[in-house]
């Protein structure tokens, strides 16, 4: 089941005065339950699709449909609401909310969607279970590792059940350690809840554990390449 | 987790910052109320000095006769009308008054005067006027015979510096003369036998006796028991004449009225101006003097009252007082403004701070799924705990130095207190009492921080997600 779709996307930034191309005429899709890492060197389009792809921005020509919703068609509030019921976001330098405990980013976006107290309490003590915070509930970001941040963020974007999970550069500013210790966690996700994650990376760790990598080059889909195997 | 306790962590995430922008709303509230409390609190003193010692809180007039203060605008009133007012529960007494002019002689010296004529007992009553007779002055021979007793060299110098000065009470006569309490039972005695003037206060029935200002005294050269002549136009051009008799010298604060005003009692005032049962005004006097009671009692007795005459508030008798109140007010008003302006580029500031350093996390929040809307509450809900905790601190801080300034004025002493006291006022700085002022203060601080959480939420609006968390 296809969750993501993208025909002939263009994106074009006219911030400077010199036009960027910085997706140029990229059509891909995305399967239920995958895997994936869209690597390139910097500046080759990565960020800007994942962007597209979960909404937070708009492309210049083509279209995107995720989980059948023409993201084109939707107004700025909604598509704000959409990205919370059908996108997890994890960004590479964790974004947790300062203020509040590990279960309170958790439960963040379970309380903006009005999730009843309880339900929202087991879910929160579900995932943190599952990212191995349990006993780091009442920790604020600010007394946990960058590598417990990051799977907090993990649980976070987890939380609402998503279609699929975005996560940019997520092991960047890992140690090599935690960043293992959070692709395995990404992975027992995937392959017992069949969460489709799509990375962005440059570390071969994350591109060593892909089922599927796509490579970008000044915008454009220059391989897609499928494993069978890891 | 609701907007509102996430916005109350947030608030003490920068504890410094949070601190530093509601202590700044304190000082500028805290300050504003107290300058505002001293300068309302000593108009409304003022005011009360004026009213109480000249004009009353409202007079019955003829319509003219404020514009146009002559005997032809005066009116003969009615008993009934009289009665009726007096019956109003607000209302203690009704104080009729006859005010012309005249010239008068004692010896060869003459000056045009202001004849008042009064109800002495009710005048007394209403403006004190029986506690204004001079007691002690030191005129030339009581100078010199002070010279010769046992008092101390420093109070004997002042005598000299304060000769001719005339007093209505000890306690500025000690002020002046620089005698202290401990001083007192010496040097006082003496004083009273050398410097005592036995005046005495009109009564009832007196037609041939009058009191005259202390500088009007002075320039007649006409002392107790002396006879003033005055000569002027009557009612409906009939000539004006009378002999009268010094009783009493009374020591008026405003200097203009203090050298040309003289009092009759009223029939005597009406047989001089050939205009039995004329008044030219009839003073109000009140129980509750507030602008509720005034404006209630107002309305009340005005039912009575028929054309040509009319109610005239304590505004309108002292139109030229309270202008120049106004615009002084309007100075003060200045200063709380420039002090609100800082204030509000202080809030502003920290809006600017607070927006460009928290950007990325909001455009975090956003694309998880916070609503833009939702976010500009939480950040609205945090300027708005900053301001309510600076202006609620502000008050509280406030209070205690205002209410204790009220029942304990601020007391001046030395040339101040003299100028003060020149002018008939107690030498003191009241505070007024927390009131509507106290109410605006707060509406001035809530539309500065309206105003910022607008800027606020118009800059949140408009956050492009990318931008913001490339921060």
């Amino acid at each position: 089941m296809k969750v993501v779709e993208i025909n002939d996307v263009h994106k074009i930034y006219h911030d400077t005065e010199v036009e960027v191309r910085a997706i140029n005429g990229v059509t891909l899709s995305f399967e239920k339950g995958e895997f994936t890492v869209i690597v390139g060197p910097s500046g080759s389009g990565k960020t800007t699709l994942l962007n597209l792809i979960g909404g937070l921005d708009q492309p210049t020509n083509g279209e995107i449909l995720v989980a059948g919703h023409r993201l084109s068609e939707l107004r700025p509030s909604e598509l704000i609401d959409f990205r919370m019921e059908h996108v997890g976001f994890v960004f590479q330098s964790y974004n947790l909310i300062p203020v509040l405990t590990a279960s309170e980013n958790v439960g963040f976006i379970m309380s903006l969607q009005k999730w009843p107290k309880e339900k929202r309490i087991a879910r929160t003590n579900e995932l943190l279970g599952s990212v191995g915070l349990s006993d780091r509930g009442n920790s604020r970001p600010s007394q946990l590792s960058g590598g417990q941040q990051q799977r907090v963020a993990v649980a976070r974007a987890l939380a609402t059940r998503p279609e699929f999970i975005l996560a940019d550069e997520p092991t960047a500013n890992l140690d090599s350690k935690s960043a293992e210790a959070l692709l395995d966690i990404m992975e027992k996700l995937n392959r017992d809840e069949e969460m489709t994650f799509i990375f962005s990376t440059h570390d071969a760790k994350v591109m060593k554990r892909a089922r599927r990598i796509i490579t970008l080059e000044d915008g454009k889909v220059v391989s897609d390449e499928t494993r069978t195997e890891n | 987790m609701t907007n509102f306790q996430l916005a109350w962590r947030n608030l003490w995430r920068n504890k410094r910052r949070t601190m530093i922008t509601s202590a700044s709303v304190f000082f500028a509230v805290f300050f504003a109320l107290l300058m505002r409390s001293f300068q309302l609190g000593a108009y409304d003193r003022l005011f009360q000095n004026v009213i109480e010692s000249y004009t009353g809180y409202m007079q019955l007039q003829e319509k003219d006769y404020l514009d146009d203060r002559i005997l032809d605008n005066g009116f003969f009133p009615d008993t009934s009308l009289v009665r009726k007012i007096e019956n109003d529960p607000n209302i203690t007494e009704v104080l009729p008054r006859l005010e012309s002019f005249a010239l008068a002689a004692a010896g060869s010296r003459t000056q045009g005067v202001i004849v008042m004529g009064i109800d002495p007992k009710g005048e007394d009553r209403a403006t004190g006027l029986g506690h204004r007779l001079v007691k002690y002055r030191l005129d030339d021979s009581a100078v010199n015979s002070l010279q010769h007793q046992d008092i101390p060299a420093r109070t004997r110098k002042l005598i000299k510096v304060f000769s001719g000065y005339s007093y209505s009470g000890t306690a500025r006569l000690m002020a002046d003369l620089g005698i202290d309490e401990k001083d007192s039972a010496m040097i006082l005695p003496a004083i009273r036998k050398f410097a005592s003037i036995r005046n005495s206060y009109l009564d009832s029935s007196d037609t041939s006796g009058i009191l005259i200002g202390n500088g009007l005294s002075e320039y007649l050269k006409a002392g107790l028991g002396d006879t003033i002549v005055l000569i002027g136009q009557g009612y409906h051009g009939a000539s004006a004449a009378g002999r009268y008799r010094v009783k009493g010298i009374v020591n008026l604060p405003a200097p203009d009225i203090d050298n040309r005003i003289v009092y009759l009692i009223v029939t005597a005032a009406q047989q001089l101006y050939d205009a039995p049962g004329l008044v030219t005004s009839a003073v109000i006097c009140l129980k509750r003097n507030d602008d509720n009671s005034l404006e209630k009692t107002r309305l009340r007795i005005g039912r009575f009252i028929k054309d040509p005459l009319v109610l005239v508030p304590w505004r309108k008798l002292n139109e030229l007082l309270v202008n120049q109140m106004e615009a002084d007010n309007k100075s003060g008003l200045i200063l709380i403004g420039i002090l609100y302006l800082v204030i509000a580029f202080g809030v502003f500031g920290t809006v600017l701070m607070m927006l460009a350093e928290r950007r990325r996390e909001f455009g975090m929040l956003i694309s998880i799924g916070m609503q833009k809307r939702k976010l500009a509450g939480m950040i609205s809900l945090e300027l708005l705990f900053v301001g309510i905790i600076g202006v609620a601190a502000g008050i509280a801080v406030s209070l205690p130095p205002v209410f204790y300034a009220h029942y304990h004025p601020i007391r001046f002493t030395g040339q101040m207190a003299r100028m003060y006291e020149d002018y008939g006022f107690d030498p003191v700085m009241p505070t007024l009492l927390p009131g509507g002022y106290y109410l605006w203060q707060t509406v001035v601080v809530l539309v500065i921080l309206i105003i910022a959480v607008g800027f606020s939420a118009r800059r949140i609006f408009r956050i492009n997600i990318i931008n913001s968390m490339r921060t």
